[in-house]
């Protein structure tokens, strides 16, 4: 077993990118420019590298692992060193089929990213940082140890903070502040329940990886073991009432980085502002830092307060779902829209979440994992539209299928996959989740009113996306003029880095569009693994089971 | 107190005991006797013999370098930091220093030591670095008048300098409220001086007198507090005052005479409502001594509420509480809430970076308050003093730490300063494309301020937190376990001041991150596109706070450790 493996996945983008950041910043401004070709090469081949590695993963090169029936609170690629022994944190790392999705998404993403924003501007900087990030973010996914969660969860702020700031559009200094403040108030909010909660262990019961001077322990796979045997049938680990704020404060941390309404709006404003590449990772893998959070966290330690804020997690998932769509609606700012229509989806995550039923959570993670792949597509065209046409306004450039048809197309199918085209990976898990929904609503006898919500956001989502293609794409005709912003300049095609990364993505999307089941079979039995392993024995037979 | 051995003053073994004193010592007068050495004679009376005598006359070349003071005082603090990390390193040994007539006058063991390391090592890092600050023209370049005059004055600011240190490092190791208040005052008297250092601005000149009236008039009420305390109890040894407290605490002359101290000591750690000095204090003196104030010195003050509150008034272990617990909340509670929202509002970085230091004092007095909350109930308490120690152990890395990273960005300030002033915070624009690594450091720095993990402030405030909830929690966990229900209210409203701390430090992420900001995105200032001015020894001292504050937040363990120990060596009543 090469256990060790997912170490250099954490460790080794951080380090590079440290090593190359030092290196760039003592030169100066020419060579930096010469500098940025190699150093671009040099993360991009880095990238392949961990791609290779998680997708040697995934076929068994590595490890030999069946990401398929590992049971609740088990872990793949599992390691552990000693950190800060005193406090009982540990170097804890591994993955299950919660979690390696989401790190292989992001080495996809990484090398994608890089592609498509192949002539950023200070290269020699960029690229480093977008490494720093995706280290950060395998960091998130892998740690198992709730201070090393707390410092990936944090670190990650960074690197985005910087390509917002340096990257971002005109407004960036106000966008990359407010995203920093909101997301850090949430978290600090979060690490005091995580101390908290680190806190209500019992030491007399002698835990392992316990600190020698707390008696407590940070670890992840310790302290669900300890919750799950707490948690036996009406009994609630620590207590109905501390149990609920404990629940409350983690869950705080991640709905606003999910985000739900009414926690979203630093990330339209962080979107728009962003550069591409800053946007992609934001929109595929940052948001669903939160989603997994919880599954990891509060839903995995306490099971009964889930159920007794289910109807809360119900409503801000609907509430997310409609109120994005609609805000959507109105925006005549092409990433704005696309930004709202993220927050519409991560309603749907926890509207899935929330039905409580095994194939709800699995919708939740196969929309986690799809979302990460078609958002992207969506900031990429974005990220071109502005590139080329120097506006972001829907309607600015009208009658693109004509001039830039590149472009166009690959709008319209990112567009399209957005929307739950059918065939594409978005539409299983929105559909999933109707099922999921409608499922949970006959076992609860409850009104079927509440579909009316995700019916209307369907019909909602195609009227904007349709209306953007139209006033972008096709409306115009011969006598279409190009936009003022490029001043009678010849009207330029997408760059055929660009291409590729399209290409890519759309080729992912299709993929899992037709054969969902690579990934959505270790996602499905991995909810299947933690209702049978947490939910069922700890609240019964519940909403009519499976 | 058991395996202590008790020395005279001269006595065997003082000499070793008290080697980084000695040294500081030692290197005062150094300080005055080096750069006045010259070729000057003495002619035996009566005849034409002249004796070399050394002082006086034409200086040698060496002893006329007006560089000499700073390297002697950086030298000699630096090698009493060294030497308090070798006794650390060979395993401390615990001495007390009596008087003939048996009284303790100096403790030497582990909390001594650590809070001894924090004052050299920021000495020897203001010292340092303040040869590129208080600039000289070497020997032999021609010199202006003005030139001149800040040759000449070398050597007085670096004899504060180490007698700062003395007097810290006496209010360290006192054992007796008069060795506590000539440290004190000593100690003081230098900062006073040091603050007001440069005569010739105006700021300079009125935030020196300010520090000074405000700082005399609360050593004044400290100084009566103290007395009062004498009145009451008849003696100033704190094992004397510490046993009749625990008798007749309650009273009502032993309780104003606290309050009085506190208000002598909460100036020094700038704690509200008697913080408004400071920010004062520290915009005008020159960055490497504002940032002595805001970390050696607000460890000195923090030192003595530890000494006053923990051991002297020492909280009952019958029924828990503290005396003046309340009084502290509150005090810390407005504290760390006030600092924040007033370096929202701040733009020049160096009161940004006082007000921050207020907020700092604030989570430090919420650590101490808690300390005082160790045994608040007996059903839940648990291993209450297992608690205690590390709430005091976390108070402790925290001041250990901050010298890294507040320091470090008083240093940075003090390369702007030198420039031209940074009294705005545009001072800072264009840093990054000006000289990029001491933009970089500046972000660690900031970041670690507000406690973003993996610096050591994030570390440092995490221990602090943790202690808090550590103590307020209590043993709830093995209380449910057992079958207890406990909501959230049955938790010491400690928790609450911990709630209150992740609160404030979101908030001043806002004004860290603008700094941060302004450095990456704003252009410089007019008149500043060129390159900053030189000096290797300001960088090197920066480049140790950033390696310090990077590899203290990644691997902390064993300065934790140490800090545990010095927490363990504390000799409370327990």
């Amino acid at each position: 077993m090469q256990d060790w493996i997912s170490m250099p996945l954490v460790g080794f983008p951080l380090i590079a990118s440290i090593v190359l950041l030092a290196f760039v910043s003592n030169t100066n401004e020419s060579m930096r420019k010469r500098l940025a070709d190699p150093i671009r090469m040099a993360t991009f081949v880095f990238s392949l590298v961990l791609l290779a590695i998680t997708t040697g993963m995934f076929f068994k090169y590595f490890g030999n692992v069946s990401w398929e029936g590992i049971s609740f609170n088990n872990y793949e690629f599992l390691h552990r060193y000693s950190w800060v022994e005193s406090l009982g944190i540990h170097w804890s790392v591994g993955m299950d089929a919660l979690s390696f999705p989401m790190v292989w998404l992001t080495t996809f993403l990484l090398p994608v990213t890089i592609i498509a924003t192949w002539n950023e501007k200070n290269g020699a900087t960029y690229f480093p940082i977008l490494l720093a990030m995706g280290g950060a973010l395998i960091g998130v996914f892998v740690s198992l140890d709730l201070f090393m969660f707390y410092v990936f969860w944090e670190l990650t702020l960074i690197p985005m903070f910087f390509l917002i700031l340096i990257w971002g559009g005109a407004d960036r200094k106000y966008a990359s502040q407010k995203f920093f403040i909101y997301t850090f108030t949430a978290s600090v909010v979060m690490l005091l329940g995580l101390i908290t909660l680190y806190f209500f262990q019992n030491p007399s019961n002698p835990l392992d990886y316990a600190g020698s001077m707390t008696g407590r322990t940070f670890d992840i796979p310790t302290i669900t073991q300890h919750a799950l045997m707490e948690n036996s049938d009406g009994n609630w680990y620590l207590g109905a009432n501390i149990q609920k704020v404990l629940f409350g404060m983690l869950m705080l941390g991640f709905l606003v980085k999910l985000p739900a309404v009414p926690f979203h709006t630093w990330l339209p404003d962080a979107h728009v502002q962003a550069p591409t590449g800053g946007s992609m990772l934001l929109a595929g893998v940052m948001l669903k830092m939160g989603a997994y959070g919880m599954f990891r966290l509060p839903i995995s330690l306490f099971p009964h307060a889930l159920e007794y804020f289910q109807l809360a997690l119900l409503i801000i998932g609907m509430v997310s779902l409609v109120w994005g769509a609609i805000v959507c609606l109105g925006q005549t700012n092409l990433k704005k829209m696309v930004a709202y229509s993220s927050v519409s989806h991560m309603g749907v995550i926890l509207v899935g979440i929330a039905t409580m039923q095994p194939m709800g959570w699995a919708a939740a993670l196969f929309m986690m994992f799809a979302h990460g792949i078609i958002s992207p597509m969506l900031f990429a065209v974005c990220g071109a539209f502005k590139h080329h046409y120097h506006s972001m306004e829907i309607g600015a450039m009208r009658g693109m299928a004509k001039h830039s048809p590149w472009l166009a197309t690959s709008m319209m199918f990112a567009w399209m996959a957005s929307l739950g085209l059918p065939l594409l990976a978005g539409f299983v898990a929105e559909i999933m989740m109707f099922i999921a929904l409608w499922h949970f609503l006959a076992a609860e006898g409850w009104s079927v009113f509440w579909m009316v919500g995700p019916a209307l956001v369907l019909a909602v989502t195609a009227a904007y996306y349709l209306w953007s293609m139209q006033r972008t794409i096709f409306e115009g005709g011969d006598e279409t003029q190009p936009p003022s912003s490029l001043h009678g300049g010849p009207v330029p095609d997408i760059a055929n880095p660009e291409k590729l990364a399209m290409l890519l993505l759309a080729f992912f999307t299709i993929v899992f569009g037709v054969m969902p089941w690579i990934a959505l079979d270790m996602m499905h039995d991995w909810t299947i693994q933690i209702f049978e392993g947490l939910i069922l024995p700890v609240l019964g037979d519940f909403n009519g089971g499976a | 107190m058991s395996n202590v051995s008790r020395v005279e003053p001269f006595g065997d073994g003082f000499i070793t005991a008290l080697c980084p004193e000695l040294m500081l010592f030692a290197g005062m007068l150094l300080l005055i006797l080096v750069p006045n050495l010259g070729k000057g004679t003495f002619r035996i009376p009566g005849t034409q013999i002249r004796l070399p005598w050394l002082l006086g006359g034409t200086r040698f070349k060496f002893s006329s370098d007006p560089r000499l003071p700073a390297w002697i005082a950086s030298l000699t603090l630096g090698g009493a930091f060294l030497s308090v990390l070798y006794i650390f390193n060979q395993g401390l040994e615990r001495v007390v220093i009596v008087s003939e007539s048996g009284k303790e006058l100096l403790l030497i063991n582990g909390f001594s030591r650590i809070f001894e390391l924090i004052f050299f090592g920021a000495l020897a890092l203001a010292a340092f670095s303040s040869m590129n600050r208080l600039q000289v023209k070497g020997i032999g370049s021609k010199v202006s008048e003005h030139e001149l005059y800040n040759n000449r004055r070398q050597a007085d600011f670096y004899i504060l300098m180490v007698t700062c240190a003395l007097g810290m490092s006496v209010v360290a190791l006192a054992q007796d409220l008069f060795v506590l208040f000539i440290g004190l005052e000593l100690a003081s008297f230098s900062t006073y001086v040091l603050v007001a250092f440069l005569k010739e601005s105006k700021v300079g000149v009125e935030s020196g007198m300010k520090y000074f009236i405000v700082g005399s008039v609360a050593s004044g009420v400290g100084l009566y507090g103290l007395s009062m305390l004498y009145l009451w109890a008849g003696s100033l040894q704190f094992s004397v005052l510490a046993a009749t407290f625990a008798v007749s605490g309650t009273t009502a002359l032993p309780l104003i005479g606290i309050g009085f101290v506190l208000v002598g000591f909460g100036f020094k750690v700038s704690a509200a409502p008697f913080h408004f000095a400071a920010p004062d204090a520290y915009a005008g003196a020159i960055s490497p001594v504002a940032g002595v104030l805001a970390t050696a010195s607000k460890a000195m003050g923090m030192l003595g509420l530890v000494r006053m509150l923990l051991i002297v008034a020492a909280p009952e272990s019958s029924d828990g509480s503290a005396v003046w617990l309340v009084c502290l909340g509150a005090m810390a509670a407005i504290t760390m809430t006030w600092g924040n929202l007033a370096a929202l509002g701040s733009d020049n970085p160096k009161r940004m970076l006082a007000y921050s230091s207020v907020a700092h004092a604030g989570y430090m007095l919420a650590a101490l308050t808690a300390v005082g909350a160790w045994n608040w109930d007996a059903a839940v308490a648990g291993d209450a003093s297992a608690a205690a120690v590390a709430v005091m152990t976390a108070l402790i890395f925290h001041l250990v730490v901050l010298v890294a990273f507040k320091l470090g960005a008083f240093l940075v300030l003090s390369i702007l300063e030198s420039e031209g002033g940074a009294s705005r915070l545009s001072s800072l624009g264009g840093l990054a494309k000006r000289e990029p690594l001491l933009a970089v450091a500046m972000f660690i720095f900031m970041i670690s301020l507000a406690g973003v993990p993996p610096m050591a402030g994030f570390l440092s405030k995490l221990l602090v937190i943790m202690g808090i909830v550590r103590i307020a929690v209590g043993d709830m966990g093995a209380e449910i376990a057992d079958g207890g229900i406990y909501v959230l209210g049955d938790m010491h409203w400690v928790w609450w001041l911990a709630l209150l701390m992740v609160i404030n430090s979101a908030i001043s992420v806002f004004y860290y991150l603008r700094v941060v900001v302004v450095m990456f995105f704003d252009e410089p200032e007019q008149g500043r596109e060129g390159p900053l001015p030189g000096g290797w020894q300001v960088r090197v001292a920066i480049l140790a706070c950033v390696l310090t504050t990077v590899l203290v937040g990644v691997a902390g363990d064993s300065l934790i450790r140490l800090c545990e120990m010095a927490a363990q060596s504390l000799n409370y009543n327990w």
